[in-house]
């Protein structure tokens, strides 16, 4: 306890006083959690308030944000390549940057991080570990992490799980994201092995074999029977929930209790849907990209998105314009992630091309003193701008997967057209009744709809809106096809024979 | 037997059974994080022998505040989950402390209005304290451990040198002296340290909660009546001595320790614990 204590005084000067971390103490936390667990059976809500930063007022956010944006500019202008130009032209000096100056840093372009990815990276530092970016159409944009950052990362995030009582060392996890997604992944599974859960990589095979493994029954004394907490993109977890219905999958077949979910727009008919096959799981949803890691943000009951502030500081800058967005005007995600979180790529006012809205306060949900956004809308290139406004990919999704006649994860595409936009879809028939439905429910989700073409075939789509789910990992098929992809009942007389 | 023992073996029977009975019925504010390990009995050992020379040391007034802040902080620990409310909570701790203060300077400390009001503190942060430990997740092992270390510790510090007895006769003229005892004829009657009585009544809890309700009270009784032979003894054979308590408490802590292990095992956790019928 007294060593616990003294962790948390050492861990609370990093949040508070952007002070390195030191791994002694986030390792003493992470054992005084564990051993909580042991005991009392889990973290109650005052322990995980202790672990969150303090409560700060609008003033104090700001006055914080200001030094610590201060810091990381006058590191970014003396060791980084492409801040010091920046600087140079600027004429501002970064070691008296105000809060007001802020806004007068240029924002990065995500082009600029993606076509320079050394510039970014400190003199210096030790990059022990590039990662790149998996959801990028054409080449992908690379971020470099020192080992001391990784080792934090790890920390940090099984500080969160075992505060949160998301994972525990009984717990039994499956990843089904994509192997490529090595940062995320990465910091996730070394967390779970640092709380004592059971990992596995998934990967985005076929569906029927990750139902397998989700429905495989395991004897391991001190774990759960089955998989107990699944990481998973929406679009994937979509795929999941089709195919394994049709297999004729129910919930009893599983174990799932929890299902991180997120790197796409999450809709309320997926989570819906889901529940068909899985029963009464806890959707836990966040935002995280690689470019501004480990800023991050957390989706609360009323399903707004709140950030932490002693990471990072987050902007929402107008579509149009570099300028904050106005209430009720959508803008882009604008991160700087702060030190001591991120060291070795620096990045300033990154824009995330994330569209959100700007929430107007007071905010009565249970995170109301983290600053929050809407959740996400979608990418920036993937919204249309249209005489009646704008049209985001989270309302087309929304209308889609809330339908049962559109199959999930909902593939669509939607162009622009005089007066709105047209959307295309795939639905399991393109039945009159069908487009009836689908029309109805995007125009109640607020989409200008001008134009609707139901297809059945999803090759005939025009404007395929990506999807992870089609980032697939192959595997080698059984050789008995028609056994398919069964779960293996791993009870200990099977074991031992 | 004369009036101080009844009253020092009354407030010691009080400090056990208050002990024993708010265990089960309040839950402490204990720390939302982190769980008493052995590491804390040892960090709790360093300051048994570190702390008395501090007091020795150390000016007057200072050891009188840095009492003050102890027995403050258990009172309100204690009082807590009983009155609930935020500010009966610190009437009622400022009041026990303003009491004490009080007594201490209008009476005396050898009087025993201020042995009264002392004894009373003294037991209700006894009880404070003991389920702070035990309801933090203290071990039977670590506090077994604690007691058979104190049993070497006393031996030493108490029969073989002037420290314990030079510091609680220092301690002896101040408000909050870690003493429960009684006058007789305006001169010393019985005292026993408050060390010994923390050690005492935490035992039991943690071998509850531990072992069941069985061996809690097997070690209620044992030290109980350990206590009462000691006192007996003190009104008796050894008079005007000074027993060193944990010699006797210490082995007996260790070896009901070892009995329920052997015969048991493992210990439950808290959690076991609440969830047993």
């Amino acid at each position: 306890m007294f060593g616990t204590a003294l962790a948390q005084l050492r861990f609370g000067a990093s949040v508070a006083f952007g002070l390195p971390f030191a791994q002694w103490s986030l390792d003493w936390l992470i054992d005084g959690l564990l051993a909580t667990r042991r005991e009392f059976g889990a973290i109650g809500a005052e322990g995980a308030e202790m672990m969150s930063g303090p409560e700060m007022d609008d003033e104090m956010r700001r006055d914080m944000h200001a030094r610590r944006f201060r810091a990381q500019a006058k590191r970014a202008a003396r060791d980084t390549a492409y801040y010091a130009h920046v600087f140079d032209g600027l004429g501002l000096d970064p070691a008296h940057l105000s809060y007001e100056d802020i806004g007068r840093v240029p924002i990065t372009p995500k082009e600029a991080l993606r076509d320079t990815p050394d510039a970014f990276v400190r003199r210096g530092s030790r990059p022990a570990f590039r990662t790149t970016t998996t959801g990028t159409t054409g080449w992908p944009t690379s971020v470099m992490f020192s080992d001391h950052e990784m080792r934090v990362y790890t920390a940090l995030n099984s500080i969160a799980y075992l505060t949160h009582n998301q994972i525990g060392p009984e717990d039994v996890v499956q990843l089904s994201t994509s192997s490529r997604a090595t940062l995320g992944n990465t910091c996730f599974a070394l967390a779970c092995q640092r709380v004592g859960a059971l990992w596995m990589m998934g990967g985005l095979v076929e569906p029927a074999l990750s139902l397998a493994l989700l429905a495989e029954k395991r004897s391991i004394v001190g774990k759960k029977e089955r998989v107990s907490f699944l990481s998973v993109y929406p679009s994937y977890l979509g795929e999941l929930v089709e195919t394994g219905l049709r297999l004729g999958y129910r919930p009893a077949d599983f174990g799932l209790e929890r299902v991180s979910v997120g790197g796409e727009v999450v809709t309320a008919g997926l989570k819906a849907r889901a529940r068909d096959l899985f029963g009464e799981v806890e959707f836990i949803e966040g935002y995280g990209i690689t470019e501004i890691w480990p800023v991050g943000g957390v989706v609360c009951e009323q399903g707004h998105l709140h950030f932490e502030p002693s990471s990072g500081m987050v902007e929402v800058i107008g579509l149009e314009s570099s300028q904050p967005a106005a209430d009720g005007e959508a803008g882009t995600l604008v991160a700087t992630p702060f030190p001591p979180y991120r060291e070795t790529t620096v990045v300033l006012r990154f824009d995330t091309q994330d569209v959100v809205l700007p929430v107007l306060g007071p905010l009565t949900c249970a995170m109301r003193n983290l600053p929050a956004t809407s959740n996400i809308l979608g990418k920036r290139r993937l919204a249309l701008r249209h005489a009646e406004g704008w049209t985001f990919p989270r309302a087309v999704m929304e209308a889609l997967e809330a339908l049962p006649d559109v199959p999930l994860p909902a593939r669509f595409g939607f162009c622009a057209v005089p007066g709105g936009v047209a959307v295309e879809v795939v639905a399991a028939s393109d039945a009159a009744s069908v487009r009836r439905h689908i029309a109805a429910s995007l125009e109640d989700a607020g989409v200008a709809l001008q134009a609707l073409t139901v297809v059945t075939d999803p090759t005939a789509l025009t404007h395929p809106y990506p999807l992870r789910c089609d980032l697939r990992e192959t595997s080698f098929r059984p050789t008995n096809t028609q056994a398919g992809w069964q779960p293996v009942e791993n009870s200990p007389a099977r074991s031992a024979a | 037997m004369n009036v101080a023992f009844y009253v020092v073996t009354a407030c010691a029977a009080a400090a056990l059974l208050f002990a024993w009975g708010y265990f089960r019925r309040y839950r402490v504010t204990r720390p939302p994080v982190g769980v008493m390990s052995l590491g804390d009995v040892i960090v709790m050992l360093a300051a048994i022998i570190v702390v008395p020379l501090l007091y020795l040391w150390l000016p007057i007034w200072l050891v009188a505040l840095l009492l003050a802040l102890g027995i403050g902080s258990v009172l309100y620990t204690s009082l807590e989950p009983v009155l609930r409310r935020r500010w009966a909570i610190w009437l009622a701790t400022l009041a026990l402390l303003g009491a004490d203060v009080w007594a201490a300077r209008s009476v005396g400390t050898s009087d025993n209005v201020f042995f009264a009001v002392n004894n009373l503190v003294l037991v209700l942060g006894i009880v404070g304290a003991t389920n702070l430990w035990a309801q933090s997740g203290m071990k039977a092992r670590d506090a077994a451990i604690l007691g058979a270390c104190l049993a070497l510790y006393d031996f030493v510090a108490t029969a073989r040198l002037p420290m314990m007895t030079d510091m609680m006769n220092r301690l002896a003229s101040l408000p909050f002296a870690p003493l429960i005892g009684w006058s007789v004829g305006g001169g010393p009657g019985l005292v026993v340290g408050l060390g010994d009585l923390l050690l005492a009544a935490v035992f039991p809890l943690v071998m509850r909660r531990a072992y069941g309700r069985t061996a809690g009270l097997m070690a209620l009784a044992l030290a109980f009546a350990a206590l009462l032979v000691m006192f007996i003894g003190l009104e008796t054979v050894w008079a005007d001595m000074t027993i060193p308590a944990m010699v006797v408490l210490g082995p007996l802590m260790a070896a009901q320790y070892l009995y329920w292990r052997r015969r048991t095992g493992v210990e439950r956790t808290t959690q076991q614990y609440l969830a047993a019928p």
